[in-house]
């Protein structure tokens, strides 16, 4: 039986009182098990043809020390180095013989190894994933054949600009742990050994930080591979340090004639009720463009700063959530002449709406747009495996779509307003880079 | 048993017979050096590798010299390890592999 849509069609009732579009019933599809060792299972069998499989681990950059900087993004990369029990042409061979992809994919909480392949193939690529996350050998030779990799990513990733204020605004923002850069620093490039790349595994790839996701997979058979493979290192492993808010500021000086400037307060940790307060603050202030080359007529930030300058610019508001602190801002890009009047102005719009200056209707809006943008993060395969695996790690529970929505909808306009106020009155860090001639400092903001 | 003593006692006699232990080098260091030795070579760990530089360059020195070390310093049969088997066994191995995967 298979069918082509991601999750299974709900039963229609065919009753001609129906008019509004409801959202679909509760999704029963989705099954959790939480293993005695601390392991979460979660699969939705959606009968597709193609299935993904995925092991989230919570570790990542912010789990480093400052003697092991880089481990993180090197271990990202190492994912298709020599295991146990396959070498590492077998292994790029093997998963490419059989049409399927295994990829890595790391935050500075969890890391996300993931493979996709046709239904019938999963038991291959299932024992390529297993060997790759708990039997990895870091042989010499071919760690340091992979720190000029490094280096490429490196290259790759700072073309955007805005990876590295993001990367300064939080080693601004944090005194340790969440300060970690996501990229491997230079002096580390060439020096991370195996030991450390062992070391990291062992301490931090352990039963109760892992989740096993699966879509288009039975649960029995996941349960099965979990109980058998994934129980080898149990225990909570090495546990991360407390992130601690320090609000600083760091400008870079470069020749840009383009400013990237972020500047953020202490925001809501990962599900509390804050965040969806913060999350709706987000898109009230405005979350980047909704039609392409369009004027962003709902977002109160570039509204509010197109009155002051005629020059291009974009500015939006800045919200993650990790799961014990998060940071809540601006970003503006602008001019180099104009970066002043730019972040005042956008700095004083969510003054503007500290003061209750946002009625319900914009609070309605935000929360649509809210609600859509996560409704269609969660269509594709991909961003729904991102979104069952994240949850189960952080909760070890799933809330379906429509418990989600439900949820943001629950956010009062009185929520926002103190959310925004929470940021007018919080310690500010700030980060910039470009020409930062006519760029103010924190003090002067 | 009696027939693998015999034969043990012939290696150690073609081992000797061979000479390079007069030079104070090892098996592994006069390899012919075709590429899986040279890949297997570049996975040696450091310690190891500089040893077999090390035994090589007092046996280059000995021979422009035309000398051999004293009797007391020549390897010996039994204190001779194959260093580098093992990382020669995985290039041959992982060669193989990949011409059986070639092949399909």
């Amino acid at each position: 039986k298979r069918f082509y849509s991601l999750k299974v069609a709900p039963k229609v009732s065919s009753s001609a009182t129906a008019e509004k579009v409801k959202l679909p019933p509760a999704s029963q599809d989705c099954e959790i098990t939480k293993l005695p060792n601390g392991l979460v299972i979660a699969s939705l069998e959606n009968f597709s043809p193609a299935s993904r499989i995925g092991v989230f681990i919570k570790t990542g950059s912010r789990y480093e020390t400052t003697s092991n900087l880089g481990t993180a993004h090197l271990l990202r990369l190492a994912s298709n180095l020599t295991t146990k029990g396959a070498s590492s042409f077998r292994i790029t061979r093997g998963i490419e013989a059989v049409g399927g992809s295994l990829s890595v994919h790391a935050t500075r909480e969890t890391m996300a190894y993931s493979v996709e392949c046709l239904r019938d193939y999963v038991d291959t690529v299932m024992e390529y994933l297993l060997n790759v996350t708990t039997a990895p050998e870091f042989r010499p030779w071919e760690v340091s054949a992979l720190q000029s990799q490094l280096k490429v990513d490196k290259a790759i990733a700072r073309q955007n600009p805005q990876v590295g204020v993001l990367e300064k605004l939080h080693a601004a923002a944090y005194k340790n742990a969440l300060a970690n850069p996501l990229y491997c620093p230079d002096y580390r490039v060439g020096k991370i050994t195996s030991e450390q790349l062992h070391h990291f595994v062992q301490s931090n790839f352990t039963s109760s930080r892992m989740a096993l996701v699966g879509i288009g997979i039975k649960h029995s058979t996941l349960k099965q591979v979990a109980e058998q493979f994934l129980n080898i290192r149990s225990g909570s492993g090495v546990p991360g340090a407390k992130a601690v808010y320090r609000g600083g500021e760091i400008r870079k000086q470069t020749g840009d004639s383009l400013v990237h400037a972020a500047i953020v307060a202490e925001g809501a940790v990962v599900g509390s009720p804050e965040a969806n307060a913060f999350s709706v603050l987000q898109y009230v202030l405005g979350a980047g463009p909704l039609v392409k080359r369009g004027s962003s007529v709902t977002s109160k930030l570039v509204q509010g700063v197109a009155k002051t300058t005629s020059q291009p610019f974009d500015v939006s508001a800045f919200n993650v959530n990790y799961s014990d602190s998060g940071l809540f801002g601006i970003y503006a890009i602008s001019q180099a002449p104009n970066a002043r009047e730019v972040i005042k102005a956008a700095l004083n719009q969510v003054k503007a709406v500290a003061q209750g200056g946002v009625t319900d209707a914009d609070v309605t809006t935000a929360k649509n747009q809210l609600k859509a943008n996560y409704l269609m993060s969660v269509e594709t395969s991909k961003g729904l495996l991102n979104e069952i695996g994240s949850e189960s790690l952080v909760s070890g529970t799933h809330t379906s779509p429509s418990a989600a929505a439900q949820k943001i909808d629950s956010v009062a306009t009185a929520d926002v307003v103190n959310a925004a106020k929470k940021f007018v009155s919080g310690k500010k860090s700030m980060a910039a880079s470009g020409d930062l001639g006519n760029t103010p400092f924190l003090d002067e903001l | 048993s009696g027939g693998s003593r015999l034969l043990e006692r012939i290696r150690k006699w073609y081992y000797n017979a061979a000479g390079f232990n007069k030079y104070g080098l090892m098996r592994d260091d006069v390899l012919h050096e075709d590429d899986d030795v040279k890949e297997a070579l570049k996975r040696l760990p450091e310690h190891l590798y500089n040893e077999r530089v090390f035994r090589i360059k007092r046996a280059l020195d000995l021979s422009l010299k035309h000398q051999i070390l004293p009797k007391d310093q020549w390897t010996k049969y039994e204190e001779d390890h194959r260093y580098l088997e093992p990382y020669l066994k995985e290039v041959i191995h992982e060669r193989h592999e990949r011409e059986a995967w070639n092949k399909k």
